[in-house]
């Protein structure tokens, strides 16, 4: 770790520490309400991704029900056992090969929010399915400045194959917000912060006017790839779709600033993150932040963030693990690796454990931020030296506005659909639909 | 790559190399080699077809109008060739047979996909030739930074914060795999609003945008005009540009300055989807009547915007307009916009003069710019643009640093570059006696009397290395944080050196141990797996590839001993070649030139065409490989012939058959 990042994030954790001492919501957002008890407030939903499995031996409760111990990864939950629940038995049956062969990083990150089998190409004709935060950011996006908010610690890959003939889309994307439309994340946080605070609208006659010529250049520019889409062949017309669809966005965060042209400011005074850092720890809580700013401030209702992408296999020298981690995964039974493997999954759950205090540090109506949040934890391979898909490793943490009840650990029969649990989150955060990929129904058991 | 390939991830491994002892013949299409137990269609096939297929598309009102069970042999099969490649395709990508039917198993796929082998080993290149049809491609990244510093000439690089592009058959310059997801419509609209306020800052650069002085309407009807035609890279019609003259209006309507309602209309230009895509219009009816000698069609001139999509007739290929052939060869070689010697032969309608495109290529390469080739091309088809983050492990390798990382890169590109300029054979890549270090990466490499920061050629006739194979870069990515790995290092060579890709490891097979913790050496433990005949089959091509460079560590330095053991980087391949090390290896890779020309040519033609190879474009490969082979196989001249092939000149016409 830098010095200088380190200073960086202290100044951000000060920040934050503020924010803590003057409760945002009463003190600095006069038009927002949430705080008043009559209104309700907004249901928050993220999807946390992490690759290459998990030791699932070191991360499965033994005891089911509430009176369950934390085994060694989940230890550095304990300060948040009573806001989670282990969910096991869980499956992502479309990371299976079903005919496809080898591929099961590729599939595994494809599949787990889409719950459809991705089609086997190196890049032309890519298509998977509309993934569960994408559905809820077209129910819900509308709301809020932001449809959705995409982060994590890996851009694509640059160079070579992913993953046995997959496209490398497959293996970076967790969000897909159509078939055959991988939505980009952004790793900055440095940029995800500008984004989120960037001003739209303004009260001022200067910011109306600033308005008025991005509207006209929205027109300008749409009317431009209407013309060209017609001229144009089926492949390259999806390509216009996605354009069109970008500038429909912007357009509409425009619309709503118009409406409401308070600019929201930044909570506690909290300062921009300087840039990338080399520190996963560091990049990790730095992009955590931004997922609790943007939550905080209702900028938007949607999130993920991928840890790592599918099969990465970066070393994690931060804890001294010099290999790299889809290697390890791979473990064979070895105990020196198996440690290894568990000493990363753990990092990772310590930085979850991390995000946990920040959003139930926010203070909100008469509870806390992560009340009115719902965050499911996991990864779409089981155990990395198996490459199973089934008994998925999740986690659900939040309580979706007193609609869950966490501080348990609940077994689900085999092969249960891990999309009928993302239908459920859907259903709390006011974006139901009738089924999602390979769902078969709504998870039971959440309400206890 | 091409389909075989695609077909080759179907296999199972076991079954495809028991099935051919021949190293490398299975792999590529172009080397017609028949397996011993060569399928056929009225033995393999046609039952298969019976049991999947005929519900649907049998004999009697068959869906979509495919009959599938007419053909009965080979040879009508071969009659019937386009329809049973739609076949093979659809099988290949799952989408037939549909969802809820029956689906063929893992054995009988791999049936089919031999017999689909020898279907495509079996067509002859004789006759019309598909050019293939590329997906409209956005910018990527550098493409973007590149071609705003060439039309605007702002010096930071825009796009450095947009997300990363995907990559697709290996190169992130794939239209089918380019998307745009709003986060980078946001930064799209973000970054021409940058460009333009900096561009006006500067009076140099605010001289090249509106040269014509003045606030009268002409003169900035004729700057908008002048910009987008270039932004675009084709004339911007009098419609767009009155268009973008609205912004003008809009200025004097809010009460502003005019120049705010221009500069609105070059942030406009600079967001619009012709700026931001590579858009390629099909011709106008009439040209595909005409379609088959590219001088003589009238195509030459931009776009018409206001006409109506014109599909093909079917099997036309036509030759695309000189706007979209100029941008062809500028992204190409330059990763940017056509330069103004480019749009005037294009204006004059010379570019398809005999004799222009090819001095067109020798002026471009020569340009600065050509850097591009290095940087974007070879940086991916070497995978070395994996470099920067490969961390190894800083105990084992004490000596890798930031700086040597650098070295390592820029030693690969001034190789290439060379290679490119000074008119050297493809053939150098893979064996030669010279190389680019300065002094660290010279100690690196244990060679004495090179001093100071800056590069130069030297000789490394006498020593272990020679060609790219023994670049401490490439020997590099090729390894794990903490040892080398021969079987990356095999894996890299088939499928970048050769183009024979293994298939991948067949499913719950586990991982090798590679990692010394066993007993033995780390060969003797994977000679121990090899007799494993699930992993041999593979194992055996790749293995010994990636011990040739054994004496190479994980971050390139020569060695002579790992794990205070001897190492012995002997070998056999599996076509019983035998060497005694990596200089002996190299010259056993040379005499496989048809194979490697082969490849490159596969790399290059995808990075240039932005698509991946179909089956079609094997006769277009193995033309362009039969001519550089009479040329000595100079890189220069695989470039030119790629740029006068028919996918790089053409494109198959909307709504005609593949």
């Amino acid at each position: 770790m830098t010095k200088r990042t380190e200073i960086d994030r202290r100044t951000v954790l000060r920040g934050l520490g503020m924010s803590v001492a003057l409760p945002l919501l009463e003190a600095m957002q006069p038009g927002l309400l949430f705080a008043a008890p009559t209104v309700k407030a907004p249901q928050r939903i993220a999807f946390l991704y992490v690759p290459n499995g998990i030791l699932m031996q070191d991360w499965t409760p033994a005891e089911e029900g509430a009176n369950f111990t934390l085994p060694a990864t989940l230890k550095p939950l304990a300060s948040y056992r009573d806001d989670l629940l282990v969910l096991t038995g869980l499956t992502c049956d479309k990371a299976r090969p079903n005919g496809d062969g080898p591929g099961d990083h590729a599939r595994a990150m494809s599949a787990f929010l889409t719950g459809c089998q991705p089609r086997k190409t190196a890049g032309a004709n890519i298509k998977v399915g509309m993934s569960a935060d994408q559905v809820a950011a077209e129910k819900i996006g509308k709301a809020t400045k932001f449809a959705s908010l995409e982060i994590g610690c890996e851009g694509g890959r640059q160079a070579g194959n992913c993953d046995s003939g997959y496209s490398c889309a497959y293996s970076s994307t967790i969000s897909w917000r159509a078939e055959s439309s991988p939505v980009a994340k952004e790793i900055n946080p440095r940029l995800v912060f500008e984004r989120l605070f960037s001003a739209d609208g303004g009260k001022s006659a200067s910011e109306y006017k600033k308005a008025a010529y991005k509207k006209s250049l929205l027109d300008f520019v749409a009317e431009d790839a209407k013309s060209l889409k017609g001229r144009l062949g089926a492949s390259d017309q999806r390509k216009l779709d996605e354009y069109l669809s970008g500038v429909r966005e912007i357009e509409q965060r425009l619309l709503r600033a118009e409406k409401d042209p308070d600019v929201k400011g930044v909570p506690g005074g909290y300062r921009a993150p300087t840039g990338l850092p080399k520190d996963r720890k560091e990049h990790l809580r730095l992009l955590a932040d931004m997922l609790v700013l943007a939550f905080q401030v209702d900028l938007t209702r949607v999130a993920t963030f991928v840890f790592a992408n599918e099969g990465s296999n970066r070393p994690y020298r931060e804890i001294g693990v010099s290999d790299g981690h889809h290697d390890l995964s791979h473990h064979r039974g070895k105990t020196e690796k198996q440690e290894k493997i568990q000493k990363i999954n753990r990092f990772h759950v310590e930085q979850l454990a991390y995000l946990l205090g920040r959003l139930k540090s926010v203070k909100e109506g008469t509870g806390t931020l992560l009340d009115n949040c719902l965050l499911a934890y996991g990864s779409g391979n089981s155990d990395g030296n198996r490459h199973n898909h089934d008994n998925l490793p999740i986690l659900l943490m939040g309580m979706g506005g007193g609609t869950v009840k966490p501080g348990r650990h609940v077994k689900y029969p085999r092969e249960t659909p891990v999309t009928n649990l993302w239908l459920s989150m859907l259903d709390r955060a006011g974006a139901t639909v009738a089924s999602l990929g390979d769902s078969t129904g709504r998870l039971k058991g959440l309400e206890g | 790559m091409t389909a075989p390939t695609e077909a080759r991830s179907l296999h199972d491994s076991r079954a495809v190399f028991a099935l051919s002892a021949l190293l490398f013949s299975f792999a590529t299409t172009s080397r017609p080699a028949e397996p011993a137990n060569k399928p056929t269609f009225t033995r393999d096939v046609a039952p298969l077809v019976a049991k999947y297929c005929a519900r649907c598309h049998g004999a009697v009102k068959p869906k979509g109008g495919i009959a599938l069970v007419k053909d009965a042999d080979d040879v009508a099969v071969l009659k019937n060739r386009a329809l049973w490649e739609k076949v093979a395709d659809n099988l290949r990508s799952g989408d037939m047979p549909p969802e809820g039917a029956k689906r063929p198993t893992a054995a009988e796929m791999e049936v089919w996909s031999r017999w689909i082998d020898v279907l495509a080993l079996s067509s002859n290149c004789t006759g019309p030739k598909d050019p293939g049809r590329v997906t409209i491609r956005r910018l990527n990244r550098v493409e973007y930074n590149n071609t705003i510093r060439d039309l605007v000439g702002v010096k930071f690089q825009p796009a450095k914060d947009f997300p990363a592009d995907d990559v697709g058959y290996g190169f992130d310059n794939i239209g089918d795999v380019l998307s745009l997801p709003p986060l980078l419509m946001e930064k799209y609209l973000a970054a021409a609003e940058k460009i333009v306020d900096e561009a006006f800052k500067i009076p140099e650069l605010r001289r090249r945008l509106m040269p014509r002085d003045g606030r009268e309407r002409g003169a900035h009807y004729q700057n908008l005009k002048q910009f987008a035609t270039r932004a675009w890279r084709r004339p911007a019609t009098d419609e767009e540009t009155r268009r973008l003259m609205r912004f003008v209006q809009l200025a004097r309507e809010q009460g502003d300055n005019p120049t705010v309602g221009v500069k609105t209309a070059f942030q406009a230009v600079l967001a619009s989807p012709h700026f931001l895509f590579r858009v390629e219009l099909d011709g106008q009816p009439g040209v595909l009547a005409t379609g088959g000698s590219p001088r003589k069609t009238p195509v030459a001139d931009a776009p018409r915007l206001p006409l109506p999509p014109v599909a093909g007739a079917p099997g036309s290929a036509e030759p695309i307009d000189q706007y979209q052939l100029a941008s062809r060869l500028s992204y190409f070689l330059w990763s940017s916009m056509p330069d103004d010697e480019l749009f005037k032969l294009v204006r004059e309608k010379k570019l398809r003069e005999p004799g222009v495109i090819a001095a067109q290529v020798k002026r471009m390469l020569r340009d600065q710019k050509a850097r591009a080739l290095a940087d974007n091309f070879a940086s991916q088809w070497l995978n070395i643009r994996s470099l920067p983050t490969f961390s190894p492990d800083p105990k084992r390798f004490p000596a890798f640093n930031a700086e040597l990382r650098q070295d390592m890169i820029r030693e690969t590109e001034m190789f290439f570059l060379h290679v490119l300029r000074e008119g050297c054979s493809i053939l150098d890549f893979l064996d030669a006696d010279y190389t680019f270090v300065n002094e660290r990466l010279a100690r690196h490499y244990g060679l004495s009397g090179v001093k100071g920061v800056s590069f130069r050629k030297v000789s490394v006739a006498g020593t272990p290395r020679g060609g790219v194979l023994t670049h401490a870069s490439i020997l590099a990515v090729t390894s794990n944080p903490t040892r080398t790995s021969p079987v990356k290092r095999g894996k890299w060579i088939l499928e970048n050196i050769l183009g024979t890709p293994p298939p991948p490891p067949p499913p719950d097979v586990d991982e090798l141990k590679e990692d010394g913790e066993a007993k033995g050496t780390l060969r003797q433990q994977m000679e121990m797996h090899r007799k494993n005949p699930t992993c041999a089959s593979c194992h055996q091509r790749m293995d010994p590839l990636g011990f040739g460079f054994e004496n190479f560590d994980a971050i390139g330095a020569w060695r002579t001993k790992d794990g205070g053991q001897q190492i012995d980087a002997g070998g056999v391949l599996p076509d019983g070649s035998a060497f005694k090390g990596p200089a002996e290896l190299r010259k056993i890779l040379l005499q496989k030139k048809d194979l490697f020309a082969n490849c490159l040519t596969e790399k290059l033609l995808t990075y240039a065409l932005g698509r991946g190879m179909e089956r079609s474009d094997r006769c277009h490969v193995e033309a362009i490989v039969r001519k550089i082979a009479k040329e000595d196989y100079k890189l220069t001249g695989l470039i030119v012939e790629i740029v006068e092939s028919d996918p790089f000149q053409k494109r198959r016409a909307r709504g005609a058959p593949k």
